[in-house]
């Protein structure tokens, strides 16, 4: 066996040099203290990928997008094609589960200011790459064409639509037309199977390449508690990595087979929208917010000015690296901390409160 | 005395005089005048309804009633207004008719709020106090010589009403100034129906046009608010046939309407207010009404079920039943009181229709067909209800059942078809529609097993995966912690 291993890897460094890259793997190390558990959900949320691009290759196999085939196609590949129900369900439970290892991700990132130089584009490739996760869901939730997500879609695009001096032209660009519709789903279609996956591999490839290049940051003040500990990257850190992956395979397969997804009603473009129609969770805090808001605030009506909030807020976070000056100098900055878990207990209350209400 | 009886007489002139006087102002002083002129409303005026009620005519053409100088009496100052006309002619007699206050002091205890009634009636052209009326009071009640609605003499009597209504209605170039949709061959039917006939040889107590479309009320039949409107019919047919002394001169019976709303007709109508299910005068007639005869049974059934007539009339039961002089669809279906259509009306027993003509000895050819349709048309019904508690069940474990479901739709398209079918009374045809269902049936039945059986399976796979995979976990573990012991001891 050894033999073997020997003979293929000589086959393979005769040809291109591996010593380099083996060399790295055998001296890279993750930090190792009391946060290191939070370093697995950038991996968990790696691996939801790539459960996603799998599914999503062999749900391409049968879909077909098209007002008159899209819902078709889908109740065929739920009733007809071996194992057709379990791929679409995986699908659909692997993407909620990407976005919430994302945020879980993103937060713990946050939390521990491991955002402060050098890994500054680290965290704004992070936070695109988050961005265009919520798009994925967002595009990918109306392709089965049915009724709740042909709403949510109208829902969520006027929404958009609303945004001053852009809004109009950005719903249009959506939207294909002026209503949601088969030019709706032919859009949505080719951002989440085309254009989606070719910029998040750009950025992936970006992100990763950088975590590999800096390596894993130690948290404010590890080194004054002592905690200035390491684990080899391999094997230890990658077979704990491969340890949760597991785990996470299998929550995954229980919620497909336990909780399909359903399909429900076939789109009906001129059935009047049924009642109870929610956006996904991870839009709900702020589709709960925006429809909490007044009339008009100030001078502004109150939904343009929620979304602008939004906006702005989103972006400082973006670009919280570049004005968190005390973390930057290796202080422990508590408002950034207090912002954050304000921001968390904010998203929770209102997710809550729409899920409720 | 003598010389003192003329004394006393002047006396008693002088002391009665001013009251002979004032007796002598209070005279209606219309009538007198008018009458000494010998015209036509004054004389017509003195069999009015009104006069016997106090009324007068200054009551209705305004005027000074005591004076008998015409200059004061028919004077616009003392509010004459002449000869009403148009709208003033109606709202006139409403002063009084719409004001139930002020008849119930006059002692009148019948209807009130006519006007009101006759500006939602279908004879206005609106609801509206400024609307026009398209009929006034006077055009049927007569405008001097107005009588009860109960008196020979009035034009509205049960015996006169009919040639009133037909006035216009009957006439064809005056009714299409209003609706030219509207048939005008009312009279000529309502004389063929059983209570036209009647009426004309002089019965009060039939129905006439204001007992079916009320006196002043009467809106048109589509509109859900007209007595004579598919949902009210029923009713309004039932106030006189399901009154036992009523219908007791005519010795007929009184529960057709008890009986027809626990009918499948009745409760289509009335329950699930389907307009398309039939009412008294689907299959009565309206102004036409009478009875069906025996042999026009299944022509009035078949206006609707059409295919059913079609089936029966072709078949064996149509010669026999005629022959015996047994009322088509009725005979097994029965009238007023129809029920839904079921296979327990191929049994035998009390709920049968079959047994009372075929049984093991008797017309046995049929009895044999009978018990042959029970059991396919049982065993359409059974898997059917089977398929679907199975898909049920499988919808329940979160199974996509829809297409089991939709092709489901066709068994139970051809287990209704069977029930046209059978009018056949053929079982080569029966079969011919039948069985596609039952083979489609049983397929449903099959998948929707399948998908139970795929729930179980999916639960199994899950299962075996899942110990494979925390397997795996535990294996990993144990290795982890294996090599960093190692090394650690390095």
């Amino acid at each position: 066996m050894k033999s073997i291993r020997t003979a293929l890897s000589g086959w393979v460094e005769e040809r291109v040099d591996l010593s380099g890259v083996k060399e790295f793997i055998q001296h890279k190390s993750v930090p190792k203290n009391r946060h290191s558990v939070w370093y697995y959900f950038g991996g968990v949320t790696l691996f939801l990928f790539i459960v996603q691009v799998i599914s999503g290759i062999l749900l391409l196999f049968y879909y077909r997008p098209g007002a008159d085939t899209a819902f078709e196609s889908i109740r065929f590949l739920m009733t007809k094609v071996q194992f057709g129900w379990l791929m679409r369900s995986v699908h659909s439970w692997s993407a909620n589960l990407m976005v919430l290892a994302a945020a879980v991700h993103m937060f713990s990132v946050y939390l521990t200011k491991a955002y402060r130089k050098p890994r500054e584009v680290t965290w704004v490739s992070g936070m695109l790459l988050f961005f265009l996760s919520l798009a994925f869901g967002f595009s990918g939730y109306l392709l089965p064409w049915n009724e709740l997500a042909f709403f949510a879609t109208k829902v969520g695009t006027d929404i958009a639509g609303s945004v001053p001096l852009v809004g109009e032209p950005i719903m249009q660009l959506l939207r294909g037309g002026p209503d949601v519709g088969g030019a709706t789903l032919s859009r949505f279609f080719g951002f989440h199977v085309a254009l989606f996956p070719a910029i998040f591999t750009v950025l992936l490839t970006i992100h990763l390449l950088l975590v590999q290049k800096q390596g894993m940051s130690s948290p404010i003040g590890a080194a004054e508690h002592g905690e200035e500990k390491s684990m080899p990257f391999f094997p230890n850190f990658v077979l704990r990595d491969l340890l949760l992956w597991l785990i996470v395979l299998n929550i995954l397969a229980i919620l497909a087979v336990f909780f399909p997804w359903e399909l429900g009603v076939k789109a009906d473009p001129f059935a009047p929208a049924p009642a109870g129609i929610l956006p996904e969770w991870y839009f709900l805090f702020m589709f709960q917010i925006l429809k909490l808001l007044p009339a008009h605030i100030w001078f502004i009506e109150g939904e343009v000015f929620g979304i602008l909030f939004f906006g702005v807020a989103g972006l400082l976070w973006v670009l919280v690296p570049f004005w968190d000056r005390a973390s930057q100098r290796g202080q422990n900055n508590r408002l950034i901390t207090y912002l954050g878990i304000f921001v968390i207990v904010f998203i929770l209350f209102f997710t809550i409160l729409g899920w409720v209400m | 005395m003598k010389k003192l009886l003329p004394l006393l007489t002047a006396l008693v002139m002088f002391i009665l005089l001013p009251q002979f006087g004032a007796h002598a102002q209070t005279e209606d002083q219309c009538i007198s005048c008018h009458a000494s002129m010998d015209d036509k409303p004054s004389a017509a005026f003195r069999s009015d309804v009104h006069r016997s009620a106090g009324l007068s005519c200054a009551d209705c053409h305004g005027g000074d009633r005591r004076s008998d100088d015409m200059e004061i009496a028919m004077n616009k100052n003392k509010g004459f207004v002449g000869v009403p006309k148009g709208n003033a002619i109606a709202e006139t007699c409403g002063k009084c008719h719409d004001d139930e206050e002020r008849m119930r002091k006059a002692g009148f205890k019948g209807e009130t709020g006519q006007l009101k009634a006759l500006r939602a009636s279908a004879h206005s052209f609106g609801t509206k106090a400024t609307d026009a009326l398209i009929m006034q009071c006077t055009n049927c009640h007569g405008a001097h010589g107005v009588r009860r609605h109960d008196d020979p003499e009035s034009p509205v009597s049960p015996l006169r009403v009919v040639g009133l209504c037909s006035s216009c209605h009957s006439n064809p170039d005056y009714m299409r100034r209003f609706n030219p949709a509207l048939a005008t061959d009312q009279l000529a039917k309502y004389r063929t129906s059983v209570h036209g006939m009647k009426n004309g040889a002089g019965d009060t107590r039939v129905a006439t046009c204001a007992d079916c479309h009320t006196g002043h009320s009467i809106r048109p039949a589509e509109e859900t608010t007209s007595s004579v409107n598919a949902f009210n019919i029923p009713t309004t047919c039932g106030r006189c046939h399901s009154d036992a002394d009523r219908m007791k001169p005519y010795g007929i019976p009184t529960t057709q309407l008890a009986e027809y709303k626990s009918s499948v007709h009745g409760k289509a109508l009335l329950e699930k207010h389907d307009a398309s299910a039939p009412s008294c005068n689907d299959c009565h007639g309206n102004h036409g009404a009478a009875p069906p005869n025996v042999e026009s049974i299944s022509n009035v059934c078949g206006t609707c079920h059409a295919l059913n007539a079609e089936l029966f009339r072709q078949s064996r039961h149509k010669v026999e039943f005629d022959r015996m002089g047994k009322p088509e669809c009725e005979t097994c279906h029965g009238n007023h009181g129809v029920q839904p259509a079921t296979q327990a009306m191929f049994s035998f027993d009390r709920d049968g229709v079959c047994g009372k003509c075929h049984g093991p000895d008797r017309a046995p050819v049929g009895y044999k067909t009978a018990l042959k349709m029970r059991s396919m048309l049982d065993s359409l019904v059974g898997t059917i209800a089977m398929a679907e508690r199975r898909i049920d069940e499988a919808e329940q474990k979160g199974m996509e059942v829809d297409d089991i479901r939709f092709a489901l739709r066709d068994a139970n398209q051809a287990r209704l078809q069977s029930r046209t079918a059978v009018h056949a009374f053929n079982l080569e045809e029966f079969s011919k529609v039948l069985d596609p269902g039952l083979r489609i049936a049983t397929t449903s039945l099959s998948d929707a097993n399948a998908a139970n059986e795929e729930y179980v399976y999916r639960r199994v796979g899950l299962a075996v995966v899942t110990l494979i995979i925390t397997l795996t976990i535990v294996l990993l573990f144990f290795f982890i912690r294996h090599i960093e012991k190692k090394q650690a001891a390095v």
